[in-house]
């Protein structure tokens, strides 16, 4: 089935598109050395440095570029874990349903109820902070539930359609009915999910390092480079400017991605 | 009153569990307090008679049990690092953090509800195209680069407020409020954004119920289903969000503290945190859990006078 893309869609797989290929080019090759401190001190935006440079007098743009491939990679991790375990749990109780369901629901339901980005902060506070991974051990850990629910419900639904019950009269076995016949039907709910958590990982890490409890130093993420930029506000804003931007930008892209989504699940339903 | 009365016993239990996982939890990693203050050269009596002086000589379960019972009377114990009493370093910051946070809702009550009923019409199509980007754009704004952006606009260009610089309620009145309420802001925008869409989504859908269409059919008008009888369907959902939205700031304020230098809960926190201060953690963690959870069961609560058919226990049909 082909359908006309809606202009929400493509417009927000174009920005991320383009923003993904220039963060990866940026993994192999930056403008300059992101962290030489050469380029002359405080230079506002120019067309040698697009960016400008900051007070040690290190290139922006090399460092926002550099910084987006650290976010980008701790985003897509936590948000591996998250929905793979997720959807793990999701699977197996949705589908299984009884007491394990009940439990581990409940369970669920208590978690999404506290506020994630405190639970990871917490996390991160007993796991010990400064540590290099733990953000994306917190972060992971606390976009579990979320997408467990999600998928829950999903499986839950769909585990009585006739579908279903034709596969398992022909003798498929349970492992089969969940991979083969239910988990691309679950497609049209985990995408939606993804961009979503995308997004909170994207922000969640930012605030993290913002607050210097996530990724330190000699590593730069695009949270920590604000907490960087803030000190210097006034005699560079630029740097401040230049990176929120980045960080807006990639989640406004998902953004959309996910409402476009949506808006096509509504069209076809 | 039955379901109230059942509401804040469960909201009680929470509370207690809520307390005991997070003492425990940081039963299991603090290690040894005793010697994490006097470091590593301290003799063993030393680190043996500081242990006795705060108490961590005796059993686990005793402990919990002075210090919930401390909890509830002010005595929190004592700042590993700061050698005062928790209680008194919390208190003046609890104050900042729940002003900033009830003016925050205040704001997003206040401007998403109206936004989000008055939106409805219009859906999909291109005329949505710009309600669409900024909606978006809102959501994609973290707090920390609005409040940057605001103490670079506001601070340093205008001189409206001098960010970083919280003077307090009693020395200044009117900048603490400022302070507070650029803080607001930035905190509010996402969610005043993610309110208007949740909103706008839920009563989209019930504008589109069988029940609306026959009361249109029967000549009333759209404005008055809207108000009469959509608005009260679609209210249950938005008082969950807005409740969670009561529990998130919290969270989100610890940020919005640190960009703009407001010396709340939040900041003392990821201070504490780094410190490996535990008695502080401890206790602004067990505080900011209970008001969670007290944000979910007013929610909740809330719900259940708007749609009886909660009381019941069933789900919303």
């Amino acid at each position: 089935m082909r359908r006309k893309m809606n202009s929400r869609l493509l417009t927000g797989l174009i920005i991320t598109g383009l923003m993904l290929a220039v963060i990866l080019l940026g993994t192999f090759w930056t403008p300059y050395v992101p962290t030489a401190m050469k380029y002359g001190k405080f230079s506002p935006p120019s067309a040698a440095h697009i960016f400008g440079t900051d007070n040690f007098g290190r290139d922006i743009f090399s460092r926002v570029l550099k910084g987006s491939g650290t976010t980008l990679a701790i985003a897509l991790s936590t948000v591996s874990i998250g929905a793979l375990a997720g959807t793990l749990i999701g699977a197996v109780t949705g589908y299984l349903g009884g007491a394990a369901d009940e439990i581990l629901m409940r369970l669920n339901d208590a978690l999404t109820a506290f506020p994630s980005f405190l639970l990871a902060l917490l996390i991160v506070s007993l796991v010990g902070p400064g540590k290099k991974y733990s953000v994306v051990l917190a972060l992971g850990l606390v976009f579990i539930p979320s997408f467990a629910r999600v998928m829950r419900a999903e499986f839950a639904t769909l585990r009585g359609r006739n579908f279903v019950t034709g596969a398992r009269l022909m003798g498929a076995s349970n492992g089969r009915i969940l991979l083969i016949h239910l988990l691309p039907n679950t497609v049209r709910v985990l995408l939606p999910a993804l961009t979503i958590g995308f997004n909170n990982a994207v922000l969640a890490e930012a605030s993290m390092s913002f607050l210097g409890i996530g990724v330190r130093p000699p590593d730069a993420s695009l949270g920590y480079m604000l907490s960087e930029a803030q000190g210097m506000l006034a005699k560079a804003p630029w740097y401040a400017l230049f990176t929120g931007l980045t960080i807006v930008l990639l989640v406004f892209g998902v953004g959309l991605i996910g409402e476009g989504l949506q808006m096509q699940d509504r069209e076809v339903a | 009153m039955r379901y109230v009365l059942t509401r804040l016993g469960m909201l009680l239990a929470t509370m207690l569990l809520v307390s005991f996982l997070t003492f425990a939890a940081f039963e299991a990693v603090s290690g040894d307090p005793a010697r994490n203050l006097l470091g590593t050269e301290a003799t063993e009596e030393q680190v043996m008679a500081l242990r006795e002086e705060l108490g961590l000589d005796r059993p686990f379960l005793l402990r919990y049990a002075e210090w919930l019972a401390g909890f509830f009377s002010g005595n929190l114990g004592v700042s590993y690092s700061y050698r005062q009493p928790v209680g008194k370093l919390i208190g003046p910051k609890l104050e900042i953090s729940l002003c900033l946070s009830l003016m925050s809702f205040v704001m997003i009550a206040v401007i998403s509800i109206p936004l989000g009923i008055f939106s409805y019409h219009r859906t999909g199509g291109f005329a949505d195209w710009p309600r669409t980007v900024f909606n978006q754009l809102c959501m994609a704004v973290p707090p920390f680069f609005t409040g940057i952006l605001v103490s670079w606009i506001f601070g340093i260009l205008m001189k409206v407020f001098t960010p970083g610089d919280f003077p307090g309620f009693r020395q200044d009145f009117g900048e603490s409020v400022r302070h507070l309420f650029f803080g607001a802001v930035c905190l509010g925008i996402p969610r005043i954004a993610m309110t208007v869409r949740m909103l706008r989504a839920t009563v989209i859908e019930e504008m589109n119920k069988a029940y609306v269409r026959t009361a249109i059919s029967r000549g009333h008008d759209r404005r008055g289903v809207l108000t009469s009888h959509v608005l009260k369907n679609s209210m249950v959902p938005v008082v969950t969000f807005l409740g969670q939205t009561l529990a998130e700031l919290v969270g989100a304020g610890i940020v919005v503290e640190q960009v703009l230098g407001i010396p709340g809960l939040g900041r003392f926190l990821v201070l504490s945190i780094s410190h490996r201060d535990y008695p502080v953690v401890q206790t602004i963690v067990v505080i900011l859990a209970f008001w969670v959870v007290l944000a979910g069961t007013l929610a909740d609560l809330i719900n259940q006078s708007i749609d009886p058919r909660l009381r019941l226990g069933g789900n919303r049909g």
